[in-house]
C-alpha cells in the first residue's frame, strides 16, 4: 500500500538517536501540510506497510557448521586464517611453562594479528571496493 | 567463473597444519569473532524494509530489530546511510536526515515505544 504523500523527499525526515530511528513528516494522514508552525513536524501518521527503505552496513552472520562459507567477501577468506591462528598462538603462549616457548608463540600471534590487520584494515576497502576504470584528472577547459 | 571462496572445513584444515589439536567448535567460535570484527569495516551491504505504524515516531534499529518485508529477518544493522519512504505512487523516494534533532515535538504516542528505564 503506497502511503499518502507524494514528495516524501520534503515532506519526510529521518534522524538517529543510539538505536532508534526517528521519522517525522510534515504532512497529516491525508497528505495535507500540517498547518501549526509549532507543531509542523510530527510522527508520521499512517501506517504504510514496507514503507521504509534501510541500506545499510550490516554484521555478517555466523557460522554454525563446519560446511558453512563466512558471510563476507572471498578475499577476507584468507585473513581470517590469520585471525585464528593468532588466538591460538596466544594460548600457546599464556599456557606454555616454556618461557622459550611463549616467546616464539608471542612473536607468531604477533605475525598473524599484523596479517590480519594487513588483509582486513589496510587492503580490505580496496579488495571490497567495486569501483573500477583508471583516475584520471580533467582539466578545466580554459578556452 | 567461480569464485574461490574458503569453508569453515577448509580453514579449519589450514589451521590444523600448525595446531593439529585445535577444537572444531573453539575454532569455529574464533571464527565469529573475526567475523564480528570484520563487521566493524563495512563488508556487508545490505538494504531492509520496515513498516510504519501511525503516530510512531521512533523505530528501533538494535541488535534485536526485525525486518517486516516477507520473512521477517534480522536487520543486524551497524551503520545506516541511506533511507528511503515510498510515496504516494508506491515508488521509494530518499529522505533527508535531520541534522538539528531538536524537534520542538516528541510524539506522545511514540514514546511508549522507546526503551525504558533499566530495571535490572
Amino acid at each position: 500500500m503506497a502511503s499518502s504523500i507524494k514528495y516524501p523527499d520534503s515532506s519526510c525526515l529521518y534522524f538517529l538517536e543510539g538505536d532508534s530511528l526517528a521519522l517525522v513528516t510534515n504532512v497529516d494522514s491525508s497528505g495535507t501540510q500540517n498547518t501549526s508552525l509549532r507543531k509542523r513536524w510530527k510522527a508520521i501518521q499512517e501506517a504504510v506497510t514496507d514503507g521504509l527503505l534501510l541500506w545499510y552496513h550490516a554484521e555478517p552472520n555466523n557460522i554454525t557448521s563446519i560446511n558453512d562459507t563466512p558471510d563476507i567477501d572471498n578475499a577476507l577468506h584468507y585473513p581470517i586464517i590469520d585471525f585464528v591462528k593468532r588466538c591460538l598462538y596466544m594460548d600457546r603462549a599464556g599456557a606454555s611453562p616454556d618461557p622459550n616457548t611463549s616467546s616464539v608463540a608471542m612473536n607468531m600471534a604477533q605475525f598473524h594479528e599484523n596479517k590480519w590487520n594487513e588483509g582486513l584494515r589496510r587492503y580490505g576497502m580496496r579488495k571490497r571496493d567495486k569501483v573500477g576504470g583508471t583516475r584520471a584528472i580533467k582539466p578545466p577547459d580554459l578556452t | 567463473m567461480a569464485v574461490h571462496s574458503l569453508t569453515v572445513k577448509q580453514i579449519l584444515s589450514r589451521v590444523r597444519q600448525v595446531f593439529p589439536d585445535a577444537p572444531e567448535a573453539y575454532v569455529i567460535s574464533l571464527i565469529n569473532d573475526a567475523l564480528t570484527e570484520a563487521g566493524l569495516y563495512n563488508v556487508k551491504t545490505v538494504h531492509a524494509k520496515l513498516t510504519t505504524v501511525a503516530d510512531q515516531m521512533w523505530y528501533d534499529l538494535g541488535d534485536e530489530s526485525y525486518s517486516s518485508d516477507g520473512t521477517a529477518y534480522k536487520l543486524d544493522l551497524n551503520k545506516l546511510f541511506r533511507v528511503y519512504f515510498m510515496d504516494s505512487t508506491g515508488d521509494y523516494i530518499q529522505i533527508p536526515r535531520l541534522l538539528d534533532k531538536d524537534l520542538l515535538l516528541t510524539d506522545i504516542s511514540s514514546e511508549s515505544a522507546l526503551v525504558g528505564p533499566d530495571t535490572k
